[in-house]
C-alpha cells in the first residue's frame, strides 16, 4: 500500500526535476536608461499599446520574459540617463559588468576597448548588418569594425505652429510654413513673423543644464549643412574658428540680436511655450512629434490651427543634420557563461525583430532599411523619413563628445542669453576645447 | 520704562514681520513643489502654474509606489543612513575627545592632517576609493555604502573643539577617583556633549539620506539602490519636460521620512541647533 502510493509521488517528483534540468534558467542583466515605468507598463506585454521609451522598452523586456522558449529571464538594470556612463564607467572598472548595455553612438569611440566587436556575433545572432541604414552602420561602425547593434537614429528638428505662420502670412498654397533656405530669407522670415504677430520665430531652450545640447544640435546642424566641421585638421585639435563655424554661431547671434528667439528659457518652458503659442517653431527632436499631434488636436489650443514638422532646415549648401542613435552594445566580461552569451544573442534578436515598436512608440527613427517604408507611414514620418541618408554626427575618432555638445551648448546660450558674439563663442570654445581634447 | 516696552514690541513686531517673510519665501518653493506633485504631468507639459486650481491626481505618487523595490530602497536608505550617523558620531566623539583631552607623539601633526582632509573634495578621491572597495569585492554592499563616509574630518573637528570647551576640572574628580579614560568618556563627557552629537547626528543623517553619488557607483544592482538612486532611476529621458509632476512626487516622496523624523525629534534638533554645540 505504502509502496503504491509512493510510485506516483517518485514519479512527479522525476518530472519535475526533469523539467528543471532541461530548461534551466539563464539571467541576463541588461543596463539602461529610459526610465521605469512599473505603474504603466509593469506587466504589460502589449507593444503596440506602448507609448513613450519607457514604456516600449519595458513592455518588450516583458513580453521577451514571458514568452521566450529558452528559459531566458532579462534582468533590467535601469539607471538615470545622466549619470549613466558614469555608472557603466565604475562597473566596467569594478568587473560588475552588465551583459547588454544600451550606449549613444557618440559615446561608442570611448569604448571599444571595452565591449565586443559584433561582425561575427550578429550573424550568428540572425541580425542581417546589411539591413542597418546608412546613420545607423556609421553610428556603430568604428575603424571599419561594427561594436554594437544600431537601435535607432535620433535627429533634430523644427516642429512648426501652423496657425502663427498662417497668420504672418508664411505659407505656401497648400497652407504648409514656408521653411527658409538661407541665412538672409530666416531672418526676413523672422521679422516677418514678430512684425505681423508680435512672437519670436523660435523657441529654444538654453537655460537648464539639459538644455545645452538644444544649441550644440543646431550649431551642428548648420555646420555640417556647409560641410564643415570642427576638426578640420586632424582630431588632435578643434577650431571654431573656420568660416563655416563662425556662420553657425552666426545664425543664433544675429537672431538673438533681433530678438527673433527666445531667451532664458528651460526645457519646460521651451516645451510649454510652444504649446501654449509663445513662438512659432520649436528646436527639439523626433521625438516630440506625437505629443505635439496630440496638442494640436485638442480644440481651442494654441496648436489647433494646424502643427507639422520638417528637417532642420538647410540654410547653407547642402542638406545634413546633426543624428546620434541609441544602440546596443555585449560589454566584454559580461557575458559570464556560455549560456549567458548565447542568450544574450537570443534577446538583440528579438530586439532586433521590435525596432519598428520602438520607432513607432518611442519617437526615434528606425535602424533598419526594411522599416523605413512603414515608418514613412506614421503621422508625419514622412518629413523626416530621409533623415538616415544624409544625418551627420562627430567622428568617432573625437572622444567625449559629450563633452563638446555641452561646451558648444553653452557658448550657444551665451550668444543667446548674454549676448556674446559669434566670434567671443568661437574664442571661448577654442580654449575650452584645449581642456576637453588634453589627455586623448 | 512703557516707551521702552513699546519700542521693544515694536521691533518684536517687525522681527515678527521679517521671520514671516522669510518663511514664505522659504515655504514658497516648497509649496510649489508639494502642488505640483499632485497636478497630471500631461497639464505641466503645457504650464507649470496654477497649482491651486483643478485637475489634481494622486497617479504621480502611485506610480512611484508602483515600482516593486521602491521600499527595499527606503529600507536600504534607512539602513546606510542610520548606520552612517551612529558610527560617524562614535568615531568622532573618540577622535575630538583623544584630540581634546590626551597627550600623544604627533598629536598636533594628526590633527592639522585630519583639519588638512577638510580641504579634499569628494570627486578627488572617488576613484582610488572605488579601486579600494572594488579590489575588496565589496562594491553592493552595506559596508561599501557606510564605510566610506565614517572618515569625516568635519564631525572630528566640531567635537574636539566641543570637549576642549568642556571645563576639564569635571573629568579631573573622576579621574582622581581612578576612572579609567574610557569610564570618563562614556559616563560624563559623552551625556555633556549631546548637543553638538546632536548637530554632527543631523548633519550626517541628512547627509547620508541626500547622498547620491558614491551610492550610484558603488550600488549598481537595483537591489542595493538608496532611495536617491532608485527614484532617479525611474525618470524618463525627458523628465523635467514631460514627467515634472513625477519628479515633485519624487522630492515629496524621498523628503518625507526625513520630515517625519524632524516631527519626532523637533524638540531636540531646534535645542540643539539653538543651543549651538560650542555652548
Amino acid at each position: 500500500m505504502f509502496r503504491r502510493a509512493l510510485l506516483p509521488l517518485a514519479a512527479l517528483g522525476a518530472l519535475f526535476a526533469t523539467q528543471a534540468l532541461a530548461q534551466p534558467k539563464t539571467e541576463i542583466t541588461f543596463a539602461r536608461f529610459f526610465g521605469a515605468c512599473e505603474g504603466d507598463y509593469g506587466t504589460s506585454q502589449d507593444v503596440a499599446k506602448a507609448r513613450g521609451e519607457c514604456g516600449v522598452m519595458t513592455t518588450l523586456v516583458n513580453l521577451f520574459n514571458a514568452t521566450n522558449k529558452d528559459n531566458i529571464v532579462v534582468k533590467p538594470q535601469i539607471i538615470e540617463w545622466g549619470p549613466y556612463y558614469q555608472q557603466l564607467n565604475a562597473r566596467i572598472a569594478a568587473k560588475d559588468i552588465p551583459t547588454i548595455a544600451v550606449m549613444h553612438a557618440a559615446q561608442l569611440g570611448d569604448y571599444t576597448r571595452y565591449v565586443e566587436e559584433l561582425d561575427g556575433v550578429l550573424k550568428e545572432a540572425g541580425i542581417d548588418a546589411a539591413d542597418f541604414t546608412p546613420n545607423a552602420r556609421n553610428a556603430v561602425t568604428v575603424g571599419g569594425k561594427i561594436y554594437a547593434m544600431p537601435w535607432d537614429t535620433h535627429s533634430w528638428l523644427w516642429h512648426f505652429n501652423v496657425g502663427l505662420f498662417k497668420q504672418a502670412g508664411l505659407v505656401d498654397a497648400q497652407g504648409q510654413p514656408l521653411v527658409p533656405k538661407s541665412a538672409e530669407e530666416l531672418m526676413a522670415h523672422a521679422k516677418q513673423m514678430k512684425e505681423k504677430t508680435g512672437k519670436p520665430y523660435i523657441i529654444m531652450a538654453t537655460s537648464g543644464a539639459g538644455d545645452f545640447a538644444n544649441g550644440a544640435r543646431g550649431y551642428y546642424s548648420w555646420l555640417y549643412d556647409q560641410g564643415g566641421s570642427i576638426f578640420p585638421n586632424g582630431y588632435e585639435k578643434a577650431d571654431f574658428h573656420t568660416p563655416a563655424s563662425l556662420a553657425a554661431f552666426g545664425v543664433f547671434e544675429q537672431l538673438a540680436k533681433n530678438d527673433y528667439i527666445t531667451k532664458g528659457l528651460d526645457g519646460s518652458g521651451g516645451l510649454g511655450g510652444f504649446m501654449n503659442g509663445i513662438g512659432a517653431v520649436y528646436m527639439t527632436g523626433t521625438w516630440r512629434i506625437d505629443d505635439f499631434l496630440a496638442a494640436s488636436a485638442k480644440p481651442g489650443g494654441a496648436l489647433s490651427e494646424g502643427y507639422t514638422t520638417r528637417i532642420f532646415p538647410n540654410l547653407f549648401k547642402n542638406q545634413a543634420v546633426w543624428t546620434d542613435n541609441h544602440s546596443w552594445v555585449l560589454p566584454k566580461g559580461g557575458s559570464t557563461t556560455p549560456a549567458a552569451r548565447k542568450a544574450a544573442l537570443v534577446f538583440l534578436k528579438f530586439l532586433w525583430d521590435h525596432n519598428f515598436d520602438w520607432a513607432r512608440g518611442g519617437g526615434h527613427l528606425p535602424s533598419r532599411q526594411s522599416l523605413m517604408a512603414d515608418y514613412a507611414k506614421l503621422p508625419l514620418r514622412q518629413y523626416v523619413v530621409d533623415i538616415p541618408s544624409f544625418g551627420r554626427a562627430l567622428p568617432h575618432e573625437v572622444r567625449r563628445q559629450f563633452g563638446f555638445q555641452n561646451m558648444i551648448g553653452e557658448e550657444v546660450a551665451n550668444i543667446v542669453n548674454a549676448g556674446k558674439t559669434a566670434a567671443q563663442a568661437a574664442d571661448a570654445a577654442q580654449e575650452r576645447s584645449v581642456a576637453l581634447l588634453r589627455g586623448r | 520704562m512703557r516707551t521702552w516696552q513699546r519700542g521693544r514690541s515694536l521691533g518684536d513686531r517687525l522681527l515678527l514681520a521679517a521671520v514671516v517673510a522669510l518663511a514664505v519665501v522659504w515655504l514658497a518653493p516648497i509649496i510649489w513643489v508639494v502642488g505640483l506633485s499632485f497636478k497630471p504631468n500631461e497639464v505641466l507639459m503645457h504650464s507649470t502654474g496654477g497649482i491651486l486650481t483643478p485637475p489634481f491626481t494622486l497617479k504621480n505618487y502611485v506610480d512611484i509606489l508602483a515600482a516593486s523595490s521602491v521600499f527595499g530602497w527606503m529600507l536600504n536608505s534607512t539602513i546606510v543612513a542610520f548606520g552612517q550617523t551612529i558610527l560617524t558620531l562614535l568615531i568622532a566623539s573618540l577622535a575630538g575627545y583623544g584630540f581634546a583631552r590626551t597627550n600623544f607623539p604627533g598629536r598636533n601633526a594628526l590633527f592639522v592632517l585630519v583639519l588638512a582632509a577638510l580641504a579634499v573634495p569628494e570627486q578627488a578621491i572617488i576613484v582610488p576609493l572605488h579601486t579600494m572597495f572594488a579590489a575588496a569585492d565589496l562594491h553592493n554592499t552595506y559596508t561599501a555604502l557606510i564605510v566610506p563616509r565614517l572618515a569625516f574630518p568635519f564631525g572630528v573637528l566640531l567635537m574636539t573643539q566641543y570637549f576642549r570647551a568642556i571645563p576639564p576640572e569635571i573629568e579631573e574628580a573622576a579621574l582622581l577617583d581612578r576612572a579609567s579614560r574610557l569610564k570618563v568618556f562614556f559616563r560624563i563627557v559623552l551625556p555633556l556633549s549631546i548637543p553638538a552629537q546632536a548637530t554632527l547626528g543631523i548633519y550626517t543623517f541628512l547627509h547620508a539620506w541626500n547622498d547620491y553619488f558614491w551610492p550610484l557607483v558603488s550600488a549598481t544592482k537595483p537591489a542595493m539602490y538608496t532611495l536617491t538612486v532608485g527614484l532617479a532611476s525611474m525618470q524618463t529621458n525627458f523628465a523635467q519636460t514631460e514627467g515634472i509632476g513625477f519628479l515633485m512626487a519624487q522630492a515629496v516622496f524621498a523628503g518625507l521620512p526625513v520630515l517625519i523624523l524632524y516631527l519626532f525629534f523637533q524638540r531636540h534638533i531646534v535645542s540643539a541647533v539653538a543651543g549651538g554645540p560650542l555652548k
